[in-house]
């Protein structure tokens, strides 16, 4: 896997937080806040594809829904090459969502059952005006090609009905890009897919990325996908970042209790004896005592400390541009943040 | 004896275009207290397998030939009462996202007595909700927990609750459907786990469906590897993991992206599978096939014997 061409920053998330407000009710009022991503750092180099793993309810989504500005940041700044996006409204922002595209998690959900593969795929061309009706198909027909459905001609007369979920998937790609973003979140391409369909969705992506030149944050819930496709991982764990580095290394070397623990889990394939097993979950959840100590305390096996308990804990580097969240990390110095 | 023999099974739907054959040609057989894996992508049978076992099959389904023997009972004959019966006392089945078949209005503990009283009319109230609190402490379920309404369940607590209803009649025989599809890799874990432990403490066989190989061959004592209706590879899981033989096998194995080991490019399995309405003369997985020569598409494949209870059908292994 080539690393990143350049090392130019292209989307840059500085103390990115977003907050759901529970629905309340007519006797308590407004309802409770809940912490969906607190003050994520992060910054994603122009070429590389980006692994942003945790299990569901992490923020995982979120994030990437701020970043395709379809949910707005609560505090903090989204830069795009550069230029603050966060609260962008209007023509601005429709030019914005030009350049960064979104693949959804559920492609039975995400096509229009009662639109042709062809409508589909060249809607965004047509909402954001772009070439004449002419080019269209001609477009739609080579984005196709580029996203393994070929003979494209086969396909673009039918429904999504007619298609297996890893066509549809691809359609949903091929219509993501065929405005040629720069920026590409793919949120859980495969998790509704055949095991056996992934790594054609793998491959399609790294296309994308190496003939079109688009960065790429891949949402994932798998460790093992995240190795295989991503150039560095970022670990989130409730809405908190807990881990960032290079992919192999995060996950040869993890150093965050959490990280250790979704590797822990990850099915072995029988190669157990080549991965060491951490036991840093613990098995029940300890209550908490306050809220202002480490996110992971309560299903830490390694945290007995107040420390943890207690505050918060720091940035330390761990390796060569990897950084965890963690306060038992004392051989190694700190960092200022994860991005 | 062999707490479960598939005998030849073949499985049809009536559709509109005709007969479309689901299962074709199926055997094998399931000790007592052991585990096998069906594993194959999405429209293979596996599910339809599970179901015939179940007697559960749709209205326009039935078994077109062969026999399904279990405890020494032939379900494939039997008549709907009789059926009644097995289910759930003999053999039960956690269904896909069966989190989500939980009864949205009535409590968790409810809905567990009323599956064992149905079974067992003889049960009182109380004798059934003693044994579905010593369901909930066998799963891991807090006992607060008990009067609960699913919504108030995580994921992972209803697929809890979901086991602890198909282990309710204490059944020879468990047919697990993608258990763990819906969940996350921790919870996931934490689940495979636990059915582990409570596979080997009351000796239950089970049947673990599943499109993921890497879960599979992690739980089960044997796989088998399905394509198109048919068994292609069945085998103990290590061997067939770790030498499979069956192109197929051997590109589902290739597909996978592991944690550990060289970082291989993975191989996608090229083309889809084929339609089963109507008859196909050779072997299915012909068309998507590295080996094939042009008698593969001529005549059926026979099984051959590959290694020690590893058998493939395949004429180029």
């Amino acid at each position: 896997m080539s690393q990143s061409r350049e090392n130019k920053t292209i989307l840059q998330l500085e103390r990115v937080s977003r907050f759901y407000r529970t629905r309340g009710n007519v006797f308590r009022g407004g309802g409770r806040l809940v912490v969906a991503l607190n003050e994520i750092n992060l910054s994603l180099r122009a070429g590389e594809i980006f692994g942003l793993v945790g299990e569901s309810g992490s923020g995982k989504t979120t994030c990437g829904r701020l970043i395709v500005r379809l949910e707005e940041a609560d505090q903090g700044c989204i830069t795009l090459n550069g230029e603050d996006i966060t609260h962008l409204k209007g023509k601005k922002l429709r030019d914005y969502r030009r350049q960064v595209q979104m693949v959804f998690q559920d492609p039975y959900q995400s096509l229009n059952p009662q639109v042709t593969i062809a409508d589909s795929v060249a809607e965004p061309l047509i909402t954001n005006k772009v070439g004449s009706p002419l080019d269209h198909m001609e477009r739609v027909l080579k984005v196709l090609n580029t996203a393994g459905l070929s003979p494209a001609e086969d396909y673009v007369y039918r429904f999504p009905h007619q298609l297996s979920g890893g066509q549809r998937q691809r359609v949903a790609i091929a219509r993501a890009i065929i405005l040629e973003p720069s920026l590409l979140v793919a949120d859980e391409p495969t998790s509704m897919l055949d095991a056996s369909y992934s790594a054609q969705i793998f491959e399609i992506l790294q296309g994308v990325r190496d003939k079109m030149g688009a960065t790429i944050m891949f949402i994932t819930h798998s460790m093992a996908s995240a190795r295989y496709l991503c150039d560095r991982i970022g670990v989130i764990y409730r809405g908190h970042l807990v881990e960032q580095g290079p992919a192999e290394q995060v996950i040869n070397a993890p150093r965050h209790p959490y990280t250790k623990a979704l590797i822990d889990a990850t099915p072995k394939f029988g190669r157990a004896a080549e991965v060491p097993t951490y036991g840093t979950l613990l098995a029940a959840e300890r209550p908490a005592t306050t809220s202002a100590g480490c996110p992971f305390f309560r299903r830490c096996a390694l945290a007995e400390r107040l420390l943890c308990a207690g505050t918060y804990p720091p940035w330390h580097q761990v390796g060569p541009g990897q950084v965890a969240l963690c306060h038992l990390l004392e051989d190694a110095a700190p960092a200022v943040n994860s991005g | 004896m062999a707490l479960l023999t598939v005998e030849n099974l073949g499985i049809g739907y009536q559709t509109a275009k005709g007969l479309l054959k689901a299962v074709d040609g199926v055997n094998f057989t399931l000790e007592p207290g052991h585990s096998l894996g069906l594993v194959g992508e999405s429209g293979c049978g596996k599910t339809t397998i599970g179901m015939a076992l179940m007697g559960l099959l749709p209205p326009n389904g039935r078994i077109t030939e062969g026999r399904i023997i279990l405890d020494g009972l032939e379900i494939s004959a039997m008549s709907e009462d009789e059926l009644r019966k097995v289910r759930w006392n003999k053999v039960s089945m956690i269904f896909q996202a069966a989190m989500n078949a939980l009864n949205p209005v009535k409590r968790i503990s409810a809905q567990m007595a009323e599956a064992i009283q149905v079974h067992r009319p003889e049960v009182d109230d109380h004798q059934a909700m003693e044994r579905v609190e010593g369901l909930f402490n066998l799963v891991g379920l807090p006992l607060e927990r008990l009067y609960d309404f699913p919504h108030q369940y995580s994921g992972g607590m209803k697929q809890r609750a979901i086991i602890a209803m198909a282990l309710a009649l204490n059944p020879k025989l468990v047919i697990a459907d993608e258990p763990t599809t819906a969940l996350d890799v921790i919870v996931q874990d934490q689940i495979l786990k636990e059915t582990k432990e409570l596979q080997r403490q009351f000796n239950i066989g089970i049947i673990f469906i599943s499109h993921d190989i890497s879960i599979v061959a992690d739980v089960c004592h044997q796989i088998g590897v399905m394509y198109a209706g048919q068994l292609v590879e069945s085998g103990p899981a290590e061997e067939v993991f770790f030498n499979s033989q069956h192109p197929y096998t051997q590109a589902l194995v290739r597909s996978f992206p592991t944690l550990a080991g060289p970082k291989t490019k993975l191989a996608p399995i090229p083309g889809e599978p084929p339609n089963l309405t109507g008859t196909i003369p050779g072997c299915r997985f012909c068309d998507r096939c590295p080996k094939d020569t042009a008698s593969c598409k001529l005549d059926h494949p026979q099984w051959r014997q590959v290694g020690p209870g590893h058998h493939v059908l395949c004429d180029h292994c």
